[in-house]
């Protein structure tokens, strides 16, 4: 009688571990997919001009760029060229892609007149849809 | 009077891996989707004019707005002449809406930007035009559509 009075509850308490693997396997997937490994380090300073009526582009695998600083040297393809190449090195990829986007990041203190030879230069290769790459901003 | 008695099952879903399956598809989503960074004006370039293909373009349907080097615009417009300072681009816009109106879609706006000019200024103009709005008065929205960059060579 006395001693189921003073009888302690006898709970299990204990935590699941099964699936801390999912856990672990999640965490492995999670960084393998966000981690980049940075080959190369393009010292690119490009200042693009604000425009009120940008558009942002959503055919991300259509696109080619080409990169002007503000020293008016003109890259392509990770590589320096002069602005009279341009059209050689853009041809074959409208060949493969008639569909191609020539993205033009052009630093607002360049002259109007190399831009005015690249788009000669796209003409020429027939890649005619361009985008004139810019920040969203108030003037 | 019960005759039998009836069966009792108790169904029940497991539900504890709910948990694990949201995240699975939170952490995929995460790691599949990309921002779109790209963005700009988008222009279609005209292809080589051949000599037959060559459209004239009545005076009184284009808008021509120049670009000086030192960024001054001047914008003519049928029998309308007015120069701008570097910082006037609203003015653009209001010339260019007004003559849309008049014009309808026959409007042709062509830029011509001096060789020396900053490509700054070449793209702000080039903005205005595009943010260039009217509602006509049977109720279609226009827009100017019609946009030709003038090549440096022909100065």
């Amino acid at each position: 009688m006395r001693k189921s009075i003073i009888r302690r509850a006898t709970k299990s308490v204990d935590i699941p571990t099964a699936s801390t693997a999912d856990i672990a396997f999640l965490l492995i997937l999670f960084f393998m997919v966000t981690t980049v490994f940075r080959a190369t380090t393009l010292h690119l300073k490009i200042k693009l001009p604000q425009a009120r009526s940008t558009e942002r582009i959503l055919m991300r695998r259509n696109v080619s760029y080409i990169w002007v600083d503000n020293q008016s040297k003109v890259y392509m393809d990770d590589n320096i060229i002069t602005e009279d190449l341009v059209a050689a090195k853009i041809a074959p990829k409208v060949w493969d892609n008639p569909e191609l986007i020539a993205i033009l990041n052009v630093d607002e203190m360049v002259n109007y007149g190399i831009v005015d030879i690249i788009l000669d230069q796209l003409k020429e290769a027939k890649a005619f849809k361009i985008t004139f790459a810019t920040e969203f901003g108030r003037l | 009077m019960q005759l039998r008695e009836k069966k009792k099952t108790k169904h029940v879903m497991p539900t504890s891996a709910m948990g694990d399956v949201a995240f699975l598809i939170l952490i995929f989503f995460l790691t599949s989707t990309v921002f779109t960074k790209d963005k700009g004006l988008k222009m279609l370039l005209p292809d080589k004019a051949e000599e037959e293909d060559i459209v004239q373009v009545k005076p009184e349907n284009i808008v021509m707005v120049m670009i000086n080097p030192a960024g001054a615009i001047r914008i003519k417009a049928s029998g309308v002449e007015k120069d701008l300072s570097p910082h006037e681009y609203d003015e653009i816009k209001r010339i260019v809406e007004e003559r849309l109106l008049e014009r309808d879609t026959l409007l042709v706006v062509s830029l011509r930007a001096s060789k020396e000019a900053p490509y700054k200024n070449m793209v702000h103009v080039l903005d205005q035009i595009k943010l260039c709005r009217v509602t006509m008065p049977d109720g279609r929205k226009l827009r100017a559509n019609k946009i030709s960059l003038i090549p440096t060579s022909e100065e």
